[in-house]
């Protein structure tokens, strides 16, 4: 029984950077976006549900996003791949992780 | 050239599908011409993907060149194209209809009763009335990613039971109750970089109303298999290998498909196939090579093999009060079928399948316990001990002319016979039919008008006559007899599909 705790603590450590990673995208776009796409804030309220994924996609490929994000392009693509992830034909639209 | 290239590209991935749309102008090539042409469109495509993998420019840099008000408006514009998109994105399934109600009046002559030996003299209904409502559904989740589903009601009017011959490969195709019957819902995966076109089906499939069965229902062919072999509702994964490019005839692949026609859950363990060591499951194997016809523009050839491993015997069919199941052998069926539309611009549509079915029975018998029946020993085509092999075959033969008369919407009227042998069988019991035609062990003669009244509505008016020589017509279990019986029917159905 012992052996089988260790193991699955072990297993679970192991998946511990994986989620780590998996949250920057989240977090990026929690500072970064929500920094201006808040309430009160200097643009309107943004979540990933607001958009389909490839329409996400095609928003950043065209250069849309005028104002300066202040991020570099790798942060940019792990904000991208969240908003996707999240979008609204997603399987996990998330429609308010910035409060509305 | 982009547009142009994709064109191409999408051409090729639709000459490459199994089911074939309505017939354009072609012309004739050399296949070794045709072979070039295909791979020359691969080279194009790989060049397409490049491109689309390549940044285009800056769309900040395009849009910075623009005046202020031009480049407001796009933004509006792409404002308003992210909305739809995405509300149409969401929309993850498509959703169709179809609705038909039928009236029959037929006539039954001399038909055997659940009396042995004794004989109805006749039977007749001449009002009979159903109504079949149908959804159907698709959706492409992904580029290489399909689903189609069909969910159907089909039931008699003002009335709300089960067909006594209801099973599951034929619960949306025989009347029954108000409630919703899974009739179909597969997904077709189309894996990309494969060594070979390679397409993977899995689900409950589309095997019902196959080829010919299109030009009496008046649409686009159904299912992938000929009706005279398999007609029926059937849940498996088929593999289908694209030959086309390799041999150079449009259409061409090869299928293997593998199904259960029953699974055995009578135990709590049974999933385990037979762990609860009841009844084996009947498996079935079946292979389909098909093509276009070469040199024939809008036809098909498909040549069948199909085995079916462990039938069941069911007395329940024969008024049974206990249900036995008992495992009773195998059967081959082979099969070719022929087809061309529109032949050679004359308007007819005219197709010839046939079909040949062998048994292998393993000697088990079920022996049917009370009702009329009661005593009898059923086996594979056998009755008693006899542990014959036998076998059987049909022909079914047909064509049906398109009226080019536009004031009338273009009408069609067709003529179908088949033919089976004493031992004739094979599965067919998902007919679109009250009656299950092409299972007759005799003659079958039908005839049918189609007048469509725009592109939603068509009627059809229809008569068939079958002339039974031997009974047990669709069942493979017990001995069959010589028989007198006939059915003469005389049908319209309107057809609304939207």
């Amino acid at each position: 029984m012992q052996k089988r705790i260790v193991t699955m603590l072990t297993a679970m450590s192991l998946m511990l950077p994986t989620v780590a990673l998996a949250a920057s995208g989240d977090a990026l776009f929690l500072q970064s976006c929500g920094a201006c796409h808040k309430k009160g804030g200097k643009a309107s309220i943004v979540n990933p549900a607001d958009k389909a994924g490839t329409v996400w996609e095609k928003y950043f490929a065209r250069g849309r996003h005028t104002a300066d994000m202040g991020m570099s392009d790798a942060d940019l693509q792990a904000v991208v791949k969240y908003l996707v992830k999240h979008a609204a034909d997603s399987d996990q639209p998330a429609a308010a992780v910035i409060p509305k | 050239m982009k547009k142009i290239l994709l064109t191409a590209g999408a051409l090729l991935a639709w000459t490459g599908c199994a089911v074939a749309g309505a017939g354009g102008q072609t012309v004739a090539i050399p296949v070794e011409d045709y072979k070039a042409i295909l791979e020359r469109l691969d080279t194009l495509q790989k060049r397409v993907d490049q491109m689309e993998k390549t940044d285009s420019p800056s769309g900040k840099a395009a849009s910075a060149a623009m005046p202020s008000k031009l480049a407001k408006d796009v933004e509006t514009i792409f404002d308003t194209l992210d909305k739809v998109e995405t509300k149409t994105l969401k929309d993850r399934i498509n959703l169709g209809a179809e609705l038909r109600t039928r009236a029959d009046f037929f006539t039954l002559k001399n038909s055997t009763s659940l009396t042995p030996g004794s004989l109805v003299a006749e039977e007749h209904n001449d009002n009979y009335w159903s109504n079949r409502f149908r959804l159907n559904l698709d959706s492409e989740i992904r580029k290489n990613l399909l689903f189609t589903g069909r969910v159907t009601a089909y039931k008699n009017f003002a009335n709300n039971e089960n067909n006594a011959f209801a099973n599951d490969s034929n619960a949306a195709h025989v009347p029954g109750d108000s409630g919703l019957k899974l009739d179909r819902a597969y997904v077709d995966w189309i894996p990309e970089d494969m060594p070979i076109p390679l397409a993977l089906t899995f689900g409950r499939h589309p095997s019902s109303e196959g080829p010919p069965s299109e030009l009496k229902e008046n649409r686009l062919r159904q299912s992938t298999y000929p009706s005279l072999l398999f007609d029926g509702e059937a849940d498996g994964v088929v593999a289908t290998v694209g030959l086309e490019r390799y041999l150079g005839w449009k259409n061409s692949g090869l299928r293997f498909a593998w199904g259960k026609a029953y699974q055995d859950t009578n135990t709590a363990v049974s999933y385990m196939d037979n762990a609860g060591g009841m009844y084996d499951d009947t498996n079935v194997y079946a292979m389909f090579f098909e093509t276009e016809i070469p040199g024939v523009r809008d036809s098909l050839l498909v040549l069948s093999a199909l085995q079916v491993k462990n039938l069941n015997a069911d007395t329940s069919y024969f008024g049974a009060t206990t249900t036995t199941k008992v495992d009773i052998g195998d059967m081959n069926l082979y099969g070719v079928h022929a087809q061309a539309n529109n032949l050679m611009d004359s308007g007819f549509d005219l197709f010839a399948s046939a079909g040949i079915n062998e048994t292998d029975p393993n000697g088990a018998t079920a022996t049917i316990t009370g009702g009329p029946y009661n005593g009898y020993a059923l086996g594979l085509m056998n009755t008693g001990a006899n542990n014959d092999e036998h076998s059987g075959w049909a022909l079914h033969a047909g064509l049906r002319y398109n009226i080019a008369y536009k004031p009338w919407n273009n009408p069609k009227v067709g003529f179908e016979y088949n033919h089976g042998s004493d031992n004739w069988f094979s599965f067919t019991w998902g007919s679109a039919e009250l009656y299950n035609k092409l299972a007759a062990r005799g003659d079958a003669y039908d005839f049918y008008y189609i007048q469509p009244f725009n592109d939603n509505l068509f009627g059809r008016l229809g008569y068939t006559h079958i002339d039974y020589n031997y009974s047990n017509s669709g069942m493979h279990i017990g001995d069959f007899g010589d028989s007198i019986t006939d059915l003469d029917n005389l049908y319209f159905l309107l057809d609304c599909r939207f």
